[in-house]
């Protein structure tokens, strides 16, 4: 099979019109003949007739035939149109002169009123067809006698007209075929112009001159679209991840090792201080490399995760650790409502998000989540709003809370790492998050997740 | 007030286990989750810290284990898996609180308190008897607002009247409170404890805060204060 789509169609459309015109080519050749034996017959019949009426009786029961004859073809030798008339017994009463040394008829004579057509070859090799034809003659004395007329043409004309007929018919269809074939591959050309452009955006993609694949592609190359954009920001946003990784591991490990050196140019490293050093640096290792290695956005093959059951749970788990303060938390969940990625991030982020709401909250928070459309998507995103009635963030305090990398043990600081996982959660899946002040008193904090 | 611990990292169970008996507990250890259920279930326990990360049986499964036995104690879990999905789970198992490793043990000591308190029914760190409060969460006793100076025992042994105020407490559920299952026992040794916390509360015979119940035990009898809540 050939790899190209275009090239295979053309091919297969090629089969089904060489198999289409190869029979309609043979319909119409077999028609055409037909017609023309049917009417070189009628010019036999016509010919017989002129004959018959051109004979004489002359006297005692003999035939003649006038010196003038109704086709002068007749007397013209090689004119291709020949004739002759035999008595009863088989014995030639006339021939015309094109036929001299060529018997048309040698068969026993026909029956009255019986007629014969049948093609044959004169002189050796011409092909003809001829009409033989039996008549009862009444003579002027009352008596009959039997005869044969025999008429017979030339077929060398009839020949050249189906050749004629069927080259017309070849070149006809031929070029139709080959007109057809390139109107089909200038269509081809057209209708995978789209598929062209993905192919040239996803190379700029690769050679780093596009950040991802553009718009308005046909319906139904949206969606592979689409789904290849989510793969590579999905991409994107894992290796941003695992830069962050790395950067905050380098960083935070730099703290135990800077004091294990202290330790050892201080001459006093005991080993149990290298040992807590050790231990530290370890956990440092295994939380971060963790984390980057289980988290991250899934582009394709799971289904979006509805945000209320997620939200029900951890409800339930927050009422059971808040259970001193019992604080009311109402849901204003949509149906529709669902995250477009991983089930454990989006009980991360809510989970860090309501936690925040019950440290901070007097007594009520709210948890509001709805479908929202995207622009440039198909497909709906989601907008995720947790509040509190609690002292909410000052303003200077914003940029400081919602900052990358915050150590994990500054996370009894309230508002800050859980954030910072926030953050990372929803920048990865291509979102946004802002805060600000609630209509309940005290912080607002606003994801918005768009869809794959 | 005793505390079952069941972790399997060797280190970070002495190093917990004594600073929580530093702080009064008597503790009792087990290394895996089989250990911990026969401890959980075959010696009386207040509360339970439970690592979810156990070599034989998972932390989550014993959890499930102890409350199939009927064990309602407040369980406080210690996970190293710093991910929502796992906390959610184990309080569905029937934790109350967790705390994720790497911890500072004052953290572990708050969620500890606050769990044993909730347990009897106070809903604030400050219990409120009549004239007398004690601070859970500082551990600080006053008597009409005057702080009272109180040893580390005397302390658990107010704690634990108080907690269950208006309750009787046998003294061998005290001693059961107060000391691990190889201490020496000695009965003597709670008369002792509440001959003088009713001095240091009580200097001049007025409140008559602890009642002796014979062959009994005592009772915390000054009426618990409404719980204020904010």
């Amino acid at each position: 099979m050939p790899s190209s789509l275009s090239a295979r169609l053309l091919l297969s459309v090629s089969v089904v019109l060489v198999l289409f015109f190869g029979l309609t080519v043979a319909a119409l050749d077999r028609l055409f003949r037909e017609a023309g034996e049917r009417a070189m017959r009628n010019v036999l019949e016509v010919h017989l007739i002129a004959l018959l009426a051109a004979a004489e009786g002359s006297g005692s029961q003999g035939l003649s035939m006038p010196e003038e004859l109704p086709e002068e073809r007749f007397a013209q030798p090689g004119s291709g149109l020949f004739g002759q008339i035999r008595d009863e017994n088989g014995e030639v009463v006339w021939r015309s002169a094109s036929s001299v040394g060529a018997p048309l008829r040698d068969a026993p004579v026909l029956a009255p009123g019986e007629r014969e057509v049948t093609n044959l070859a004169l002189f050796g090799d011409m092909p003809v067809m001829r009409l033989a034809m039996g008549v009862d003659w009444e003579f002027a004395d009352g008596t009959t006698r039997r005869f044969e007329f025999d008429v017979a043409e030339s077929l060398d004309l009839y020949h050249a007209q189906v050749e004629r007929f069927r080259a017309q018919l070849f070149s006809g269809f031929l070029g139709l075929m080959l007109l057809l074939l390139a109107a089909l591959a200038m269509l081809l050309r057209w209708i995978l112009r789209p598929l062209r452009r993905v192919e040239a955006e996803i190379a700029e993609v690769e050679a780093g001159s596009r950040s991802e694949l553009g718009t308005g592609y046909p319906s139904e190359l949206s969606g592979v679209t689409e789904n290849m954009n989510a793969l590579i920001r999905d991409e994107r946003a894992r290796l941003k991840r695992y830069r962050n990784t790395l950067g905050n591991l380098a960083h935070s490990l730099k703290t135990p090792l800077a004091v294990m050196r202290s330790a050892l140019q201080g001459g006093g490293a005991s080993a149990g201080e290298l040992e807590a050093q050790i231990a530290r640096m370890d956990a440092i290792v295994g939380s971060q490399l963790k984390r980057a290695a289980t988290a991250g956005g899934t582009a394709l093959g799971d289904a979006p995760v509805p945000v209320g059951p997620v939200a029900s749970e951890l409800r339930d788990a927050l009422n059971k650790v808040y259970a001193d303060k019992a604080p009311r938390c109402d849901f204003e969940i949509a149906d529709d409502a669902v995250f477009h990625g991983d089930r454990e991030d989006l009980t991360d982020l809510l989970g860090n998000l309501l936690d925040n709401a019950y440290k901070w909250c007097d007594h009520a928070t709210r948890v509001t989540a709805s479908a929202v459309d995207w622009a440039g998507r198909r497909r709906r995103g989601l907008m995720l709003v947790v509040e509190d009635d609690g002292p909410g963030i000052g303003a200077s305090d914003l940029r400081r809370v919602l900052a990358r990398g915050a150590r994990a043990d500054e996370r009894a600081g309230g508002h800050g790492i859980g954030l910072a996982v926030v953050t990372e959660i929803v920048e990865m899946s291509g979102g946004s998050i802002s805060i600000d002040a609630s209509a309940l008193g005290g912080a607002r904090v606003e994801a918005r997740i768009p869809p794959r | 007030m005793r505390l079952l611990l069941v972790e399997d990292e060797t280190p970070l169970r002495e190093s917990l286990s004594a600073q929580l008996k530093e702080a009064g507990f008597a503790v009792d250890v087990a290394a895996d989750g089989s250990e911990g259920f026969y401890y959980g279930t075959e010696f009386p326990a207040d509360l339970a810290i439970i690592d979810l990360g156990l070599p034989d049986i998972p932390g989550m499964t014993l959890i499930r284990r102890l409350r199939e036995a009927g064990r309602a104690f407040p369980v406080l879990v210690l996970t190293a898996r710093d991910r929502w999905q796992d906390k959610v789970e184990a309080l569905q198992a029937g934790a109350d609180d967790y705390v994720v490793k790497p911890f500072h043990v004052e953290e572990v000591l708050a969620r500890v308190n606050a769990l044993l308190r909730r347990a009897t029914g106070w809903s604030q760190p400050v219990l409120h008897c009549g004239p007398v409060e004690l601070d859970t969460s500082r551990q600080i006793v006053t008597v009409n607002g005057a702080p009272v100076e109180l040893t580390s025992y005397e302390y658990r042994v107010l704690e634990c009247l108080m907690l269950r105020a208006g309750e009787v407490v046998s003294k061998a559920e005290l001693t059961d409170r107060l000391y691990d299952q190889d201490f020496e026992r000695d009965s003597n040794v709670i008369e002792v404890f509440i001959g003088r916390l009713r001095r240091k509360l009580d200097p001049n015979d007025e409140l008559a805060p602890i009642e002796t119940l014979r062959g009994r035990g005592y009772r915390f009898a000054l009426p618990r204060a409404e719980d204020r809540h904010d």
